[in-house]
């Protein structure tokens, strides 16, 4: 037998522990492949209006995907060796040198991850197709799906894993030459930390990391108000929150967990019982030694339910948000314009109702207004456009109330427009008047081009004219519109519509359906981006975790042998173990969720008018799918336990 | 009679390729009686200590504990009768490295409706008599090997089973840790009344015990009292039935 028929006959034998590593190598190469031949898809790209949004979205995210995958094919090798190390040591032992021994693993990797290239570059290719005709529905553009190949795309898919492969064959070799034959043959026997009584140390930074993160959520809550006052702050606390979560989460796996499982323990003064000893006790020292792959899944997962939950705030609220934006399907400046395409449309078929209206802008100040806020134009109070109830249907104002439309969640920051604060209408003259935000919506009356983002006062026609009696038009207030001209479609808005009034030598306008498929087109792609790089972490951090499950399982397999030659049935270990993975895949998941709901309810308003449910959404979505790799994982240990004996 | 087995056959392998490793083995067990059970590499004698232990299966014969034959029972009813009633010391220790030495000697007790003061008692009881007290708080990894199989003869003993299995218990050690383990195994055997079986291929370590069996090839050769013999004679007696059990003689005929 030479060496080549050894390495093929190893190999085949070995194909069956690859599985899930050629699989997920597989993933990887189709996930990156997919994502690039996207970026170079010419067609798709002159049928998107944002493609240079969504060329560059796309680069990033195929970067990011790139630093994933090599950290994830590293992390994988490594397990995969350091499984093999009986076989090495033997290679060695029966005479075979170091450079012969990498010679197998190069071989046997060649053949592992050149296969898995074609595979996946194949997948991929039909995974790209997919991917595109779900962009394409999302972002609502109609396009045929082409079964073109990109041979760029392929080539430098080619190219990066070939650097991958470059850095797995350093890493052997390192491995190799840091290994000596004796380490090789006791490596299983020497377990990944030495078990030691929980010390002071330990306990005092456990506390420690916990407190940490405690006040990165508490100054994450307080960001915002915080960075109003002063502005220079918010790189700087956005800055101390990351260093105060990320060090403290490090510090949680590194001694809070042993801690309070540790706190457990002690409570049953050596009164353990089977379960405890393969979850509470062996988790207590694994979880230390694995600190550092936790904290960067446990950041990972936060940073990628984050910007998934946020970009789908974002797609979620488009039409909310147009309602407090354009809540016309049509705004043009003059009732000319109006009238000309109200002509233009009666003749193809379409009858419209106009809005002809007028607003005027008023001085207002609020009791209980943030002073600071704006600091610069205080005590004049805010400018605010005002419209009579008698303009707009479906409101109806007394006239000591004032309704508030059109206000955004953002505005929460600026102003205080809760329903029940008074509110005084104030001019340079000494004019004053006091009346009481009844509600509040984030429907509009106005489109924010008319408002500049301001919300709209709608007051009873009494009070309007009252104030028009009283307004006092300063220069500079004087350039600004004070009228209305908009109209909508009666039959309904529709793309021919569109088209028809969309020419250059029409009067302009702003229109709902033009807004609105911008908006769907930049969110949805940046939510697709998002939403694609957050499947391959969660893809790749589950890989991982199943990883070292199987790895700590092969390693803690004389322990489930004297259990159950002591007499513990298979059942009860296996309860045991369910109780492992609940903790073991649970708390980097759930420390994971916790600092994404701290982070997306720090900033949401941003991005769309509601938090909850996209968020919860997201996070539902990820949980079921992380928890596939618990499921995997106990299967796994369901395996080896019944084998034990 | 404590334990009685009686024409224990036991093979491996397929249909076609068969190897039959005990070939028909009677073996009786007082109660509080201290065998050893001794052979040369091969003679079957761990196998037949795991199908006594049921560990393992027979494929014939019957195994009777205090008049209860356990061969016909389910592999979760034969682990509830190992948790009840059978204790076990291994060579290689076999204490789980994550738990403290209390933890690992309580184990056995965590499946009993047994109050916390009662188990504490027997922890204690047990722990001093093998002078493993003051290591309560350690981790396997912090000592030493004699201590670590002192541990894990406190875990046998701490339920009061009826039988302790124990597999070349001395295997590991160096030869005064060995004797000490003996010794205190000796005095458990003898104060709690508790049979003990043991496997081993040490003539010292055998010469611990009451009565030795001696294992050929599947069979029991012969065995031998210690009766009112002292140590010493006991020992050179053992060495003598060794010496005609192995090859040499063989090879003479």
């Amino acid at each position: 037998m030479n060496l080549n028929s050894l390495i093929i006959k190893n190999f085949t034998r070995n194909l069956k522990n690859y599985a899930l590593y050629i699989f997920a190598l597989v993933f990887s190469v189709a996930l990156f492949f997919s994502l690039l031949t996207l970026t170079f898809d010419e067609k798709a790209g002159e049928e998107i209006s944002q493609s240079t949004a969504m060329n560059a979205l796309f680069s990033v995210g195929s970067v990011v995907i790139v630093i994933i995958i090599i950290f994830f094919v590293m992390f994988a090798n490594l397990i995969f060796i350091k499984r093999r190390h009986r076989e090495l040591a033997l290679y060695q032992l029966i005479g075979m040198n170091k450079s012969k021994v990498f010679r197998i693993l190069l071989v046997e990797n060649f053949i592992i991850y050149f296969g898995s290239l074609v595979l996946g570059i194949i997948l991929g290719f039909f995974i790209s197709r997919l991917l595109l005709m779900i962009l394409m529905k999302i972002i609502g553009v109609d396009l045929m799906v082409e079964m073109s190949f990109s041979m760029v795309a392929a080539l430098t898919t080619a190219g990066v894993f070939v650097f991958i492969f470059i850095c797995l064959l350093i890493q052997n070799r390192i491995f190799l030459g840091r290994h000596q034959l004796i380490d090789l043959l006791k490596l299983n026997k020497v377990s990944e930390s030495s078990q030691r009584p929980i010390g002071v140390t330990t306990a005092l930074f456990g506390i420690l990391g916990i407190v940490m993160v405690a006040v990165g959520y508490f100054l994450s809550s307080q960001m915002f108000d915080m960075a109003m006052e002063m502005p220079v702050l918010l790189p700087i606390l956005m800055l101390g929150i990351l260093f105060l979560t990320i060090v403290g989460t490090y510090l949680i796996f590194k001694c809070g967990v042993a801690l309070i499982l540790n706190f457990f323990r002690k409570r049953k003064a050596g009164h353990v019982n089977v379960k405890d000893v393969l979850s509470t006790t062996s988790i207590m020292f694994k979880m230390r030694s694995n600190a550092f792959l936790l904290t960067i899944i446990t950041v990972i997962t936060a940073i990628s339910i984050t910007a998934m939950s946020l970009s789908y705030i974002n797609f979620y609220s488009t039409e909310k948000m147009l309602e407090s934006t354009e809540p016309y399907d049509y705004t043009v400046e003059t009732s000319e314009d109006i009238d000309f395409y109200e002509d233009m449309l009666n003749d193809e078929g379409y009858s419209i109702s106009r809005y002809e209206k007028e607003f005027l802008l008023f001085n207002v100040q609020m009791d209980n207004q943030m002073e600071t806020n704006l600091a610069s134009q205080d005590i004049e109070g805010i400018q605010y456009p005002i419209v009579s109830d008698a303009d707009f249907e479906g409101y109806d104002v007394s006239e000591n109330e004032v309704y508030a439309t059109g206000t955004m969640a953002i505005l929460d920051f600026f102003t205080d427009l809760e329903a029940g604060t008074p509110m005084t209408f104030t001019t340079t003259e000494g004019f004053e008047k006091t009346v009481q935000v009844s509600k509040v919506y984030s429907e509009a009356v106005l489109p924010t081009r008319l408002t500049f983002g301001m919300p709209t006062l709608v007051v009873d026609d009494k009070v309007y004219k009252e104030l028009m009696e009283n307004e006092v038009v300063s220069e500079i207030d004087a350039e600004r519109p004070t009228e209305l001209a908009a109209f909508n479609i009666v039959e309904g808005d529709n793309e021919d519509v569109l088209e028809m009034m969309d020419k250059e030598e029409n009067p302009a306008f702003s229109s709902q359906q033009m807004s609105y498929n911008e908006m769907i087109q930049t969110s949805g792609i940046l939510m697709f981006v998002l939403g694609y790089l957050g499947f391959a972490f969660l893809l790749t951090s589950g890989c991982i975790l199943y990883f070292k499950q199987i790895d700590e399982c092969e390693s803690e397999k004389g322990s489930y042998q004297v259990l159950r030659k002591l007499g513990f049935t298979n059942n009860e270990i296996l309860r045991g173990l369910v109780n492992k993975m609940v903790i073991s895949f649970g708390i980097p998941l759930f420390i994971g969720l916790l600092h994404s709901i701290f982070a997306v309810r720090s900033g949401w308003f941003i991005f769309g008018v509601e938090m909850w449910r996209p968020t919860l959404l997201v996070m539902l979505i990820y949980t079921i799918l992380y928890s596939i790799f618990a499921l995997m994982s106990l299967l796994y240990y369901k395996k080896t336990v019944s084998k034990s004996l | 009679m404590l334990l009685k087995a009686t024409n224990i056959k036991k093979s491996y392998g397929n249909k076609f390729n068969r190897t039959e490793v005990l070939k028909g083995i009677d073996l009786n067990l007082k109660k509080g009686e201290f065998v050893t059970i001794m052979g040369a590499s091969g003679s079957g004698k761990t196998t037949l200590l795991n199908v006594l232990s049921s560990i393992d299966k027979v494929t014939s014969g019957h195994i009777y504990i205090d008049n209860f034959d356990f061969t016909t029972l389910k592999d979760k009813e034969l682990a509830d009768f190992r948790k009840k009633d059978l204790g076990f010391i291994f060579q290689e220790y076999n204490l789980l490295d994550t738990l403290t030495v209390k933890e690992n000697i309580m184990l056995p007790l965590s499946i009993r409706s047994m109050s916390k003061s009662e188990a504490e008692n027997q922890f204690e009881t047990i722990a001093s008599q093998l002078g493993i007290s003051d290591l309560k708080n350690k981790y396997p990894s912090q000592i030493s090997g004699g201590q670590a199989q002192r541990t894990s003869a406190a875990r046998a003993f701490i339920h009061q089973p009826k039988i302790i299995f124990a597999d070349e218990p001395t295997g590991a050690l160096d030869s005064k840790s060995a004797s000490d383990l003996l010794k205190k195994l000796q005095q458990l055997n003898e104060n709690l009344n508790t049979s003990v079986l043991m496997v081993t291929h040490d003539a010292t370590a055998a010469s611990f015990s009451h009565r030795v069996v001696f294992l050929k090839d599947g069979l029991v050769y012969t065995s031998l009292s210690r009766g009112d013999m002292s140590q010493d004679d006991y020992y050179s007696e053992i060495l003598d039935t060794q010496r005609v059990l192995g090859g040499v003689l063989d090879e003479s005929k």
